[in-house]
């Protein structure tokens, strides 16, 4: 059973078409990046899974369950799907280490110091440890995104979803970031990742998903995409980012 | 707040310097001249005579009825503070409700007592309750008229600082998990209030000056008292007695402001220290926001939407 399954899925907000019959299963262990101009619906395909976005047409499911619509069942859904956004989203009043046992300890119900040691050994993970009592105003962009990393990642997810995850990042934190997500990948993690990073795509990815004018165009290994892709749309994108 | 004070131009340039400098010359040499002008009219009618302004050592009575005011003052103002900044929360959740059924009586509430003049809800508060069958004190009808009034602007200013929060704080709350009220408890509100703390300060400045208002319910706070003695001893007193009771005013008003910053340092010192709106390295990116200021909220009655 996959574990998350979009059939048939379709947005619009107002008149604008966001998503149209997007079909994609991801199993679980399973890295599937997707890629295409800016516009085409990645982001919002991505915000549907935890439901941060509604769907118009279609199911998405999620363990095989319909997503709920609200309440206890969408908090305990969510506390199982970590996401990292584009523009980190720290908690701007709390420490980092406040950031990170958060979920833990109100959602999980764990105790206090278990959450801090977990949260150490995560922040310690993604090259932190020494930034645990700061504010997330006095971290780097860089710092910020593995911060929140980690704090995804504290709720112990069977599913990672990072909606452009360096987007927001000056060029020399990009790599710092794309690390700690290949070492997340390889460590099994199932994620699904809106990025425009194609050197990510190429190295991290099982499966590579295509959008235009949300719709899933390709959806196929890293491979076989970057070395013949099918559709006209991917030939041309990749033309124009490849280019420099 | 310290440091460069906040202009609306560009730095000048060299002209530019010169002219301010020319232009502050002028203006100081006006102004002194117009308060030596003041100064010499009240010379000349006698105010500034010495046993005028020694009233205040002669009459120890004098004293305590000034102190007893200020007390007064104070006791009705800190009980409408504690009252209206709980009625100003409870009123911004409502109004922030999913449920129409709490949302709209509270719009209403709202627009109702923010629409009033404080004075006239003073008096109902005195006169219009008891011919419903519930008699108030002075105290508490004044208390009851500020906290009503200034309720209704707080949680306008509340709503103003919840909203001007990034949504993304609460999507990522939602993210991991936790509910509408968590988000609310412990993202929302410690936000909103840091925010909206200097707005909220300058209306409660505003609420402890509307206790003057409970004069015409004969309630005996400062200004009160202030009159009372000056009706008792002549009113050629009124400068001298009048001039202390407004530094006594502004004395307390400013105590008000710096209890608000000692308060927000010791919060931020708390918080890992640093100045508090500047980040570190480049740390905001396009993400990353300033915080936007909540917007400004006037005096008394200057509220909006």
């Amino acid at each position: 059973m996959p574990l998350v399954t979009l059939e048939g899925v379709g947005k619009s907000f107002g008149d604008n078409r966001v998503l149209s019959d997007v079909d994609l299963s991801v199993e679980a262990g399973e890295v599937v990046v997707v890629i295409g101009p800016s516009g085409s619906g990645k982001s919002t395909l991505c915000r549907c899974i935890n439901r941060l976005e509604t769907i118009d047409e279609g199911r998405i499911l999620f363990e095989g369950n319909p997503l709920p619509a609200e309440g206890r069942e969408l908090a305990r859904m969510r506390s199982r799907v970590g996401m990292v956004f584009q523009s980190f989203n720290l908690f701007a009043h709390r420490t980092i280490l406040d950031n990170v046992t958060l979920g833990p300890t109100k959602v999980l119900g764990q105790k206090r110091g278990q959450a801090e040691a977990r949260a150490r050994e995560l922040l310690a993970r993604v090259g932190i440890a020494d930034k645990a009592d700061r504010l997330p105003r006095q971290l780097s962009g860089g710092q910020q995104q593995r911060a929140a990393i980690a704090r995804a990642l504290a709720m112990d997810p069977v599913l990672m979803l990072f909606d452009e995850p360096t987007s927001a990042l000056d060029p020399e934190m990009i790599s710092e970031v794309l690390d700690v997500m290949r070492s997340l990948a390889a460590t099994g993690m199932t994620m699904i990742v809106v990025t425009h990073e194609m050197g990510f795509a190429r190295s991290a990815a099982d499966r590579v998903a295509f959008m235009a004018d949300g719709r899933i165009l390709e959806i196929a290994p890293p491979d076989d995409f970057f070395g013949a892709p099918k559709s006209e749309r991917a030939r041309d994108f990749l033309a124009r980012i490849l280019q420099h | 707040m310290s440091g460069t004070p906040i202009v609306l131009a560009d730095p000048p340039g060299p002209r530019g310097r010169r002219r301010i400098l020319i232009s502050s010359i002028i203006a100081l040499v006006v102004i002194a001249g117009l308060v030596t002008l003041a100064l010499l009219r009240l010379a000349s009618k006698g105010q500034l005579d010495g046993e005028l302004w020694s009233v205040f050592v002669d009459q120890p009575d004098l004293r305590t009825l000034l102190w007893n005011g200020l007390l007064d003052t104070l006791r009705a103002a800190l009980t409408a503070m504690v009252l209206a900044v709980i009625l100003g929360v409870a009123l911004a959740m409502a109004r922030m409700s999913r449920h129409r059924a709490v949302r709209i009586p509270a719009v209403a509430v709202v627009e109702l007592f923010r629409s009033l003049p404080v004075l006239m809800l003073i008096l109902f508060a005195y006169l219009g309750l008891p011919a419903l069958g519930w008699k108030l004190s002075a105290f508490w009808a004044l208390v009851l008229g500020l906290t009503a009034y200034n309720g209704a602007v707080i949680s306008e200013i509340f709503r103003a600082g919840i909203a001007s929060i990034d949504r993304g704080q609460t999507e990522a709350a939602a993210a991991l998990g936790l509910r509408p009220v968590q988000i609310f408890r412990l993202i929302q509100f410690p936000q909103a209030v840091r925010r909206m703390s200097p707005t909220l300060i300058s209306q409660l400045v505003t609420l402890l000056k509307d206790t003057s208002l409970g004069f015409v319910i004969a309630y005996s706070e400062l200004l009160r008292s202030g009159r009372g003695a000056v009706e008792f001893l002549g009113s050629r007193y009124a400068l001298p007695i009048y001039t202390v009771i407004a530094v006594i005013y502004i004395v307390t008003n400013n105590l008000l402001s710096a209890l608000a910053r000692w308060l927000d340092r010791q919060q931020n010192r708390r918080l890992g220290g640093g100045h508090a709106e500047l980040p570190v390295d480049g740390a905001v990116a396009t993400g990353a926001r300033p915080a936007a200021a909540v917007p400004e909220q006037g005096g008394p009655g200057g509220t909006r939407t």
